[in-house]
């Protein structure tokens, strides 16, 4: 390529060739270098010998006349020395490097052509590193994050710098499984993981891994419980024990038991202080939730924190729990009086200076082995707190020169000593003069207390001190008019003597207004008045008594004393509906004031007149109530039968079948008799109508009346809507039926017809049938035909009667008969055709027994007892004494015959 | 033979029962909330019922207190076995069903599947010590169940867990006797001990 060139042209081929190198396509591109560096790029260990091979292109040998031997070596711009050269042959030129410290990038392989012109040929980066070490110190601890989330992470030394990229990767594995390596990021020295299961040992480890090779620490094999730092606990609550020197801690563990037992160090402190202290670790060696700490301060805020770890101290403490604090409560009642030390400063005379300032001094003498405490004061009061107990106090004026003589008192534990006795005041001019009687002991001294008596303020005292052997005091700057306490007490050598007081004006006024009376309660005859007492300022004096003055507007004034303690009076024997007025006037030693006028009225009747009125009255209103109520309800059929009149409801309409062999003994009307017998049917509506003149029974009856009014009218007759059964012939019954049959899908009207057999009364017995021919169902209907068991002979009387469903309740004796009746029609449902049935539809007997005598009706009950329970044994044979069919005698239309003992066969 | 091992293998058997025991015991609470969150997550009943399904084992045996050191460790070691290819069959199920939809309950399963291959290991160990053979895994493990439907892996699913629950008892009174001094794995250990 470049023979073409001049020799000339050297610079321009020259650069040309470092193109070549330059480019990274140069191997195996368009252009080809005239040569190449091995190794390329290498990564070297730094310090160790290093060599490198520059291997020249045939090619450019015959372009250019270049030879190994031309070549130099550069490491950056510097050139390497020659020594270090060696030509391994004409292409090939090698350079050696004892310590790769000395390397840096590049390192060219250049041509100094003809002697002059430097050629790059080719270049190689190196990289001049360290291998890993080995990572040391591998340690792992296991945080928890969550009361499930745990995770551990693991720190170690990475050791030396490489200088090269080092991976370092933490792996741990089971026995037999191996977990995936944790990479740690931006770091080299710490990773977490984050899937740990406990209690399986775990062997963990570090490999780090550069281009000069890989390094693993020793390996760390431990059981993740084993290097835990929990949570600390949570949720931690103070509260105040029963005890004021306790306090209770609360806390949630958010650590599982199942996972870890633990044990806590729980440490407090007075707040505002700095100092912890701790509860012996061996109190809170387990598990808990709680902890008392005890020996407390009472009435002291406390800080409390706290820690755990696992129970065995295997692992790591968690870190302390925040700070929460609690309140002792207080321990006791107050252990301390307040106690104020008042004294009068000296008089000038008396002070010989400017007092500076006073001594107090207190002693207990009750524990003589207290130090004495010692105050200076600079006013004429001081205040203590002390114990109970007694106590002396010292007080000792100073002046610039000197104390004075220590005055004492005494503070006992209690002021149980003896009183002065027979206290007594006596106004002396300008003066109250207080005089007392002393007591057995000998009294050292005398404390006069005097202070007004005051109703808005407090007594403000004033004082003075009489020696032992005084038995009375002139009191000064008291003022007239006034009120004044006066207390005195005795000051014995080992104490203080009970106060004793007394109450003392110096001069007396008459009151300066009088009482205000007011009625609390007016009756009748009476009247109870109230007052308040005069305030002390109002009294001026003594109160010696209250009058009450009262009169009506026309009559005498009545005057009544009351003593001034109370504050209530009851006037009595007045008159009844009568103004009073009222006055109320106080009385001094001095004078009295009327109060302002107040005035009632007594009431016209007295407790209790209103009442013995009213209740009488009331009570006989009630009576005559009660009494109509009464009445009403005994005649409720009667009233019932005017306001809401029978209407017999079609819906329980009965078919009564019977066969009139004897007519009943029962009260048919005297139409019965006037019909002939063995008239023929015929057919009618029957009406329903109340009847008022008949009786009560009879009204109950009524059903039986209608039938016994079909009987006797037509023997036979068909009704309408709300109509009673009828009755028919069987001949009859066939032809009614057969009309029945052709009208019943067209009629919608219900007709209840009845064909009745010739020979109504007194004749022998014969089949009596009674169909309808209603095309409306025939809803909870009820037939009961009954023999009657009176007669043994053979006309034996059978009484048929007809009541209307009036919905009673049924009675134990006919429900099951119902039942079995039931059964055997559902279980012999073939076989019963023909059968005389006995059906009482949801009925009691007693509403049946309603219509007949008496002894009828005990009489029909005993049937229908003996019937429910002989009426299950029917016999087969019954069936074939049967004269009827099945098409003649359809079920709902049963002729029933009912004897003794069973089911009767027609 | 416990008489018989030497003080570092009785040191290192006593070790295995106690650690033994008490991974079945975080495994038994960490199954029991994974029943709760498995329940919610499948839309189950909580009471419901599931029937003894084949390749589950069950936990309940007659005339435990008579069995002998290695028979226990023998079915429980078949017992974990199981249910390690149970667990991760179902995770696999998981996986399907939900991807990465309900990864709570997916790492959740891992970490007992996780736990009953570190108990299947323990296990082994306490047989090593005992100089018992291990039983070789059965191949690849029972034969894959009958392609279940989506409702019946969920049943499935539960009865494994329920089951694996039971186990976890039953394996710490297991591990409690023959962790006991006297207790020998050719012998039957003394009365029952309530776990």
């Amino acid at each position: 390529m470049c023979s073409m060139f001049s020799r000339w042209n050297w610079v321009a081929c020259g650069f040309y060739l470092v193109l070549n190198i330059c480019s990274p396509d140069a191997s195996g591109g368009l252009v080809q270098s005239c040569g190449h560096i091995i190794p390329e790029s290498p990564v070297l260990a730094l310090g160790s010998n290093f060599t490198a091979l520059c291997i020249l292109n045939e090619s450019c040998l015959d372009f250019g006349n270049i030879y190994a031997s031309q070549i130099i070596w550069k490491i950056k711009n510097k050139l390497v020395p020659k020594e270090q050269y060696r030509e391994i042959n004409r292409t090939v030129s090698s350079v050696t490097f004892n310590d790769t410290s000395s390397l840096a990038t590049p390192l060219t392989c250049n041509i100094l052509a003809d002697g002059q012109i430097e050629q790059n040929i080719y270049g190689i980066t190196v990289t001049v590193g360290l291998a890993p070490e080995k990572p040391k110190n591998l340690s792992c601890i296991v945080h928890q994050e969550s009361v499930l989330t745990y995770v551990m992470n693991c720190t170690w030394n990475p050791g030396r710098h490489t200088f090269l990229d080092t991976q370092f990767r933490l792996r741990h594995s089971w026995p037999e499984e191996i977990f995936p390596d944790c990479i740690p990021k931006d770091v080299n020295n710490s990773c977490t993981i984050t899937d740990i299961q406990f209690f399986v040992n775990t062997e963990i480890w570090v490999e780090a891994t550069n281009a000069l090779g890989k390094a693993e620490s020793d390996p760390l094999v431990v059981d993740p419980i084993d290097i835990v730092k929990p949570l600390s606990p949570q949720n931690v609550s103070v509260s105040s024990g029963v005890l004021p020197t306790v306090l209770q801690l609360c806390w949630v563990n958010w650590i599982s038991d199942a996972v870890m037992m633990l044990k806590f160090n729980i440490r407090y402190r007075i707040v505002g202080e700095t100092n912890w202290m701790e509860v012996p670790s061996e109190d809170t060696a387990s598990t808990r939730t709680s902890f008392i700490v005890q020996g407390l301060r009472p009435y002291t805020e406390y800080a409390f924190s706290i820690r755990c770890m696992k129970e065995d101290g295997v692992g790591y403490w968690s870190d302390w729990s925040e700070e929460k604090t609690g309140m002792t409560t207080a321990s006791h009642s107050p252990a301390f009086w307040t106690v104020h030390l008042l004294w009068k400063a000296l008089k000038p005379f008396e002070a010989n200076g400017v007092i500076l300032q006073y001594e107090v001094t207190i002693r207990d003498k009750s524990s003589p082995s207290s130090p004495v405490k010692k105050y200076n004061v600079t006013s004429t009061n001081h205040t203590l707190q002390l114990r109970e107990g007694t106590y002396e106090v010292t007080l000792v004026a100073r002046n610039s020169v000197g104390s004075s003589p220590p005055s004492v008192l005494l503070i006992p534990a209690s002021n149980s000593k003896a009183p002065v006795k027979n206290l007594r005041t006596l106004p002396k001019h300008d003066k109250l003069w207080v005089g007392w009687t002393a007591p057995n002991s000998y009294v050292l001294k005398y404390v006069i207390e005097w202070c007004l008596v005051s109703s808005s303020s407090d007594c403000i005292i004033e004082w003075q001190i009489a020696l032992g052997g005084v038995q009375g005091v002139d009191l000064k700057g008291i003022k007239p008019f006034k009120c004044y306490l006066i207390t005195v007490y005795p000051l014995y050598a080992d104490g203080q003597g009970s106060g004793q007081s007394v109450k003392a004006y110096l001069k007396q006024d008459r009151p300066s207004k009088g009482p205000t009376v007011q009625t609390k309660k007016v009756g009748k005859a009476e009247a109870v008045l109230t007052w308040n007492h005069l305030t002390v300022e109002e009294q001026n004096g003594f109160i010696r008594n209250y009058t009450i003055l009262y009169k009506t507007i026309d009559g005498n004034e009545t005057v009544v004393t009351v003593d001034p303690s109370k504050t209530e009076y009851t006037l009595s024997s007045l008159t009844s509906d009568t103004l009073y007025t009222v006055r109320m006037m106080a009385s001094t030693d001095n004078g009295s004031r009327t109060g302002p006028d107040f005035t009632f009225t007594t009431q016209k009747f007295g407790k209790g007149e209103i009442e013995a009125i009213v209740v009488p009255v009331c009570l006989a209103f009630l009576l005559i109530v009660l009494l109509g109520v009464l009445f009403c309800f005994n005649k409720r059929d009667l009233i019932k039968k005017h306001i809401w009149p029978i209407v017999p409801d079609p819906s329980k309409s009965n078919i009564a079948q019977w066969s009139p062999q004897v007519p009943a003994k029962h009260n048919f009307s005297s139409k019965d008799q006037t019909y002939p017998e063995g008239s023929f049917t015929d057919v009618s509506v029957v009406e329903i109508e109340a009847d008022d003149k008949k009786s009560f029974s009879e009204q109950d009856l009524k059903p039986f009346d209608l039938l016994k009014k079909e009987k006797s009218t037509s023997e036979g007759h068909s009704s309408g809507i709300g109509g009673s059964s009828c009755m028919s012939s069987p001949r009859q019954s066939v032809s009614d039926s057969d009309e029945g049959d052709t009208t019943q899908n067209t009629s919608s009207t219900v007709q209840y017809s009845t064909v009745v057999l010739n020979g109504y009364r007194d004749q022998t017995p014969v089949q009596v049938f009674s169909r309808s021919e209603s095309t409306q169902p025939l809803l909870d209907s009820e037939e009961r035909s009954e023999d009657h068991a009176g007669g043994a002979d053979s006309t034996a009387q059978r009484q048929q009667y007809f009541r209307q469903n009036g919905g009673q309740d049924e009675t134990n004796t006919d429900r099951p008969c119902f039942e079995r009746t039931k059964q055997i029609t559902h279980a012999n449902e073939g076989d019963l055709v023909g059968f005389v049935q006995l059906q009482i539809s949801g009925q009691s007997s007693q509403p049946l027994g309603l219509g007949m005598e008496k002894n009828t009706q005990e009489a029909a009950v005993s049937n229908v007892l003996q019937t429910c329970t002989e009426g299950q044994t029917v016999r087969p044979e019954t069936v074939e004494e049967n004269p009827l069919s099945v098409d003649e005698m359809p079920k709902s239309y049963l002729p029933q015959t009912v004897r003794q003992g069973g089911y009767m066969p027609q | 033979m416990a008489a018989a091992e030497s003080p570092s293998a009785a040191l290192r058997r006593r070790d295995l029962c106690s650690r033994g025991i008490r991974l079945a015991g975080k495994m038994r609470a960490d199954v029991v909330d994974l029943l709760d969150a498995y329940v919610e997550q499948q839309g189950l009943d909580a009471s419901a019922s599931v029937a003894a399904m084949e390749g589950v084992p069950l936990a309940a045996v007659e005339r435990w207190d008579e069995q002998t050191g290695t028979q226990r460790l023998l079915e429980n070691l078949a017992a974990y076995r199981a249910f390690r290819t149970l667990l991760a069959q179902m995770l696999e199920e998981q996986r399907e069903q939900l991807g990465e939809a309900d990864a709570g309950l997916g790492r959740a399963l891992a970490a007992v599947l996780l736990q009953v291959s570190a108990f299947a290991y323990h296990l082994e160990e306490l047989l090593r010590l005992e100089s018992r053979g291990i039983p070789g895994e059965e191949g690849d493990g029972p034969p894959p169940p009958p392609r279940l439907s989506l409702f019946e892996q969920k049943l499935r699913g539960l009865g494994v867990l329920r089951e694996l629950a039971q186990w976890a008892v039953r394996s710490v009174r297991d591990l409690r006797q023959l962790g006991k001094p006297s207790s020998a794995a050719g012998t039957a250990p003394g009365l029952a001990e309530s776990p």
